[in-house]
């Protein structure tokens, strides 16, 4: 057998995925000064902003509102000057654990590779909640696609899925969507929403809907799909405050497509398969506030680790993860982590952890519960004392918050947060 | 007067204007009945007195069009043609059938009305190739079913597709369950099944650490296997069209032409074709074929059954197929389904049964998926959360409740293979070895049949690169670099893979043919990523255009127009 089939290559850390979050964290690996490769499954870099063609991005990070594409080339100019080497159309077949580094054995259309990395960064996104996922039945027809795969079919192909247009669910790819099909001249008959709220954000629900007088329907979903070769119609029923069906009000609606839009849920596969302990909440790795996971040398970050609202987020979990990865390959110092919990009222927060005797200033993304409409002050539990991080007017599980506080850590010592509402003045 | 007394009962069943013919060949009731239940009664009823049962009982409930699912292109391409033997029907009997015929110097064609093989019953079910411990003793289900189950492992091999012997393993819900032992293994026994053993509680935890802690031992079966149900649909198929046979997809036969008792040409929308000998392997139309025959002697009721299937991630945490059915009802007629590994690695839990009126009736409804819940609570570790997908498919039942395999009594070049119901999958091999005996007695006064010199005992197959280690995976890039792209994230299928499945003995251009062969789009992500890509391999591939390429052929298009041609509309 010919020994050199397979190329070894060696690295200090290996970015898998390249998409907002793999490039954030892939710069600042690099300008920390370490070596880095980066390794992306599809043929170009950028992630999902490839065919986010709308505005909006960037309004955090730049202050500007850029597209999709614009706001992913600012970083692939910055990786193409730092000489980062990226692997693309490569795929990672697996992912071996060896004592103190890391074996990726991966393939393209040039060979295959085996790359070993004292550290990994993962930055492998997340994908679309599908039909069978919310239990979505009847027959079997063509035109059923999550938002995703759609605004791909429309911005990417160059072709329209459908010209009478259902849309299940309110998250925010759908109802950008419901936007940019209507704009390419079809019809969108609404957006069925199970809930009572709308699950995408506030100011989506405003530019794609509402200005395009695209009628929302909360507490409503679609029960049946109807059609043997194209989907034809489907049946939408109301539901109660418990999300059970109410008997009576089946409504058949002529359709010739049906986009879901039902949620995102952090891809994981090669995580798991290192056994880096997943959150039931995020459904993404738990990690401290260096995005490192509960496994040494394993870093994540952007959506992998929980599903963002806004890009400049994922970025800004990218840049933590490299600088982070490069700081511990260099002192592989052992992390004394405490727990960071929440409540009830929380819905999921990152960091779960915190290592105590890294840096004390944490950064703290969360999304509560439940809205809530009235004054609430965020806080943080420890021990004894309860201190108010922040408050706020509004509080939506749809929008992520984040604040940034200095933890007066002590060993041992777990933490929670909470959110508590105040029905005093603000 | 046994007719009389067969009439009684009938209607205090709830039959109205009923009737009773009892013949040599059949006994056919008719009358009027409110419902599909009654209707079904009745046939199991009559069933008793003939195994074959005509039940032209009317229901209140209109029976929906009973049309296949496409529209067949009306053309005279093979008009004129002639066959020694037409195989009527493309899933896994008529594709084993037109197989085994294919060693012998006969012409054989397998005429299917849909755009592939395997699209209905073949493709849906549970995969699992029955150890024959289920079937009730002296049945042709029992028989054909341990037989077939021996013929998998070597025809599996030769297919060049996967077959596991996993085992089954039924679970004692009750320490009183044990005594039930001696019972089970005599009928072990007397079915010829290859062994059980008695498994003690700890026996059961060691092997299945996952499963509840409320079990009491069980039996194993350990001849009970698994394989993918299309793989080995269109695998046979393939390797028949290797070995000379003709497969005509999207081809329907809408009638015979007789004389002198036999059929002299079928008529197809594609033209009308000479054939010595016709085999009806129609799966749920065997009876409609039949009738076109003017043999109808037997007809068919519908069982449909729903199953769930499991993210791949789950597959290491069962082992073995696992059920616990209630030993009460372990005399009726579904088998009660349970957890079965897929030969892919899921988990698949199911089936469900179903009576329903129609012939082909694939949709889903959560009753079913709700009711597939007392098998996902078997193991610890399941929760609905971890579901890819689930699906439905449609048993075709006579009813007596067995199979149907034997030459017309009427027609002397007809042969019928009908009611393959569960374990039909694991039977098919040894139901084709039968149903070719029959053929060449047919055959042999009408030409003397030979076997063929250069028949190939081994299908011809592109790599599967699951096989491959790393640094085999390596060498075949440097050969074909399409190899190394990586389409399907989920299933990791390349380029190069979909490509081979378009240059087959049997290429099918629509995405479920290609699904069904290779797996893009079969894993968890469901088509999100790679459906676009697939498209464009297919579309350069065939030279169509993107928003021609369908799911499943005619008018079930992926995509409807450009947006520049919608622009310009």
């Amino acid at each position: 057998m010919n020994e050199n089939t397979v190329n070894t290559i060696n690295t200090e850390i290996a970015v898998l995925g390249a998409g907002p979050a793999g490039l954030a964290a892939a710069m600042s690996a690099k300008n920390n000064g370490a070596h880095v490769i980066l390794i992306e499954r599809e043929n170009r870099l950028g992630g999902i902003l490839k065919q986010c063609i709308h505005d909006g991005f960037g309004l955090v990070r730049y202050n500007e509102k850029l597209t999709g594409p614009e706001y992913a080339l600012r970083d692939i100019k910055t990786i193409k000057s730092l000489n980062v080497p990226a692997f693309v159309n490569t795929f990672v077949l697996e992912v071996e654990k060896k004592e103190n580094s890391f074996v990726l054995y991966c393939i393209n259309e040039k060979g295959a590779y085996q790359i070993e990395a004292q550290a990994l960064i993962l930055a492998t996104g997340c994908r679309e909640r599908t039909d069978r996922q919310i239990f979505l039945h009847g027959e079997r027809p063509a035109g059923i696609y999550t938002a995703g795969l759609a605004q791909h079919f429309v911005n990417i192909d160059g072709y329209l899925p459908g010209k009478e247009i259902v849309i299940i669910g309110s998250g925010d790819i759908g109802l950008i969507m419901a936007r940019r099909l209507t704009l390419e001249g079809a019809h969108i008959v609404g957006v069925y929403e199970v809930k009572p709220e709308p699950s995408g954000l506030q100011r989506n629900i405003a530019q794609c809907l509402n200005d395009f007088s695209i009628p929302l329907h909360l507490s409503c979903t679609v029960k049946t799909v109807h059609g043997k070769n194209r989907i034809e119609g489907v049946t939408v029923v109301n539901v109660d405050e418990s999300g059970k069906e109410i008997k009576g009000s089946e409504k058949y609606i002529t359709c010739d497509c049906l986009i879901l839009s039902v949620g995102l849920i952090p891809e994981n596969e090669i995580a798991q398969s290192l056994n880096v302990s997943i959150d039931p909440d995020t459904k993404g790795p738990y990690v401290d506030q260096n995005m490192h996971t509960l496994v040494d040398g394993i870093f994540a970050c952007g959506n992998s680790v929980h599903v963002h609202d806004l890009v400049d987020y994922v970025s800004e979990s990218g840049t933590i993860a490299g600088e982070s990865a490069v700081r511990w390959i260099r002192n592989k110092r052992k992390r004394n982590l405490i727990k960071f919990s929440h409540d009830n009222s929380v819905l999921y927060h990152i960091p779960q952890f915190v290592d105590f005797k890294s840096n004390n200033k944490i950064a703290l993304y969360f999304r509560s519960k439940k809205t809530y409409s009235n004054t609430c002050s965020v806080n943080l539990i420890e021990k004894n004392s309860k201190t108010c991080l922040k408050k706020f007017k509004i509080l939506r599980p749809s929008e992520m918050e984040k604040i940034v506080f200095d933890a007066q850590l002590q060993d041992n010592q777990n933490l929670m947060l909470q959110i508590e509402e105040n029905y005093g003045n603000y | 007067m046994k007719t009389l007394t067969i009439k009684r009962k009938l209607e205090s069943m709830g039959v109205h204007e009923c009737s009773v013919v009892l013949t040599d060949q059949s006994i056919c009731i008719a009358g009027i009945a409110e419902s599909l239940a009654t209707k079904n009664k009745a046939g199991w009823y009559a069933a008793k007195f003939h195994t074959n049962v005509v039940n032209n009982i009317i229901t209140d409930k209109n029976m929906r069009n009973e049309d296949c699912e496409h529209e067949q292109a009306i053309s005279n391409e093979l008009e004129g043609l002639s066959y020694d033997v037409i195989i009527i029907g493309g899933g896994v009997i008529g594709c084993a059938v037109a197989r085994e015929l294919s060693k012998y110097e006969i012409s054989v064609a397998v005429f299917e009305k849909e755009y592939d093989v395997a699209v209905h019953t073949s493709s849906r079910n549970d995969g699992m190739i029955h150890d024959g411990f289920a079937a009730k003793p002296g049945t042709k289900k029992a028989y054909y079913n341990v037989r077939g189950n021996r013929l998998w492992e070597p025809l599996a091999r030769d297919l060049g597709i996967q077959f596991r012997r996993v085992g089954s393993l039924i679970l004692f819900r009750t320490p009183l369950n044990t005594i039930l032992y001696p019972i089970l293994a005599n009928r072990a026994k007397k079915n010829n099944v290859d062994g059980w053993e008695l498994w003690s509680k700890e026996k059961v935890k060691k092997e299945e650490p996952y499963l509840l802690d409320e079990q009491f031992g069980g039996f194993y079966l350990p001849s009970a296997g698994i394989i993918s149900p299309y793989r080995a649909t269109v695998a046979l198929a393939e390797h028949a069209v290797q070995n000379g046979v003709a497969v005509h997809l999207l081809t329907k036969v809408i009638g015979f032409e007789m004389h002198d008792g036999e059929i002299v040409r079928v008529k197809t929308n594609r033209g009308t074709l000479q054939a010595k000998l016709v085999i009806n392997a129609a799966g749920n139309w065997a009876d409609i074929v039949a009738e076109l025959a003017n043999d109808k002697y037997f007809s068919l009721h519908f069982r449909k059954g729903t199953d769930i299937i499991f993210d791949k991630n789950t597959g290491k945490w069962q082992n073995h197929v696992a059920a616990m059915p209630n030993f009460l009802q372990i005399a009726e007629k579904t088998k009660g389904g349970g957890l079965i590994p897929t030969i892919e690695g899921n988990i698949l839990v199911g089936p469900t049964a179903t009576e329903i009126a129609e012939r082909v009736d694939y949709s889903t409804n959560q009753d079913d998926i709700k009711e597939l819940e007392k098998h996902i609570r078997l193991n610890k570790k399941l929760n609905l959360n971890q579901v890819i997908t689930y699906f439905s498919g449609v048993r075709a039942c006579t009813y007596s409740e067995d199979f149907l395999i034997e030459k017309s009594k009427k027609i002397k070049n007809l042969i019928h293979v009908a009611g393959i119901q569960s374990p039909g999958l694991a039977s098919a091999p040894a139901i084709a070895e039968d149903v070719v005996t029959m053929s060449l007695q047919i055959l042999s006064s009408r030409k003397h049949i030979l076997k063929k010199d250069n028949w190939n005992p081994v299908r011809n197959t592109y790599p599967d690169l699951q096989k491959l280690n790393f640094k085999e995976r390596a060498e075949i890039i440097n050969k074909n670099p399409g190899y190394g792209k990586i389409v399907c994230r989920c299933e990791t299928v390349s380029e190069q893979e979909i490509r081979d499945a378009l240059h087959s003995s049997l290429p099918v251009y629509t995405l479920d043919a290609i699904k069904r062969r290779i797996r893009p789009g079969a894993g968890r992500c469901h088509g999100g990523f790679c459906t676009p890509r697939v498209i464009e391999i297919l579309a350069e591939e065939t030279g169509k255009n993107f928003s021609d390429i369908t799911k499943k052929g005619y008018g079930s298009n992926i995509v409807l127009q450009s947006l520049e041609d919608h622009a310009s509309e």
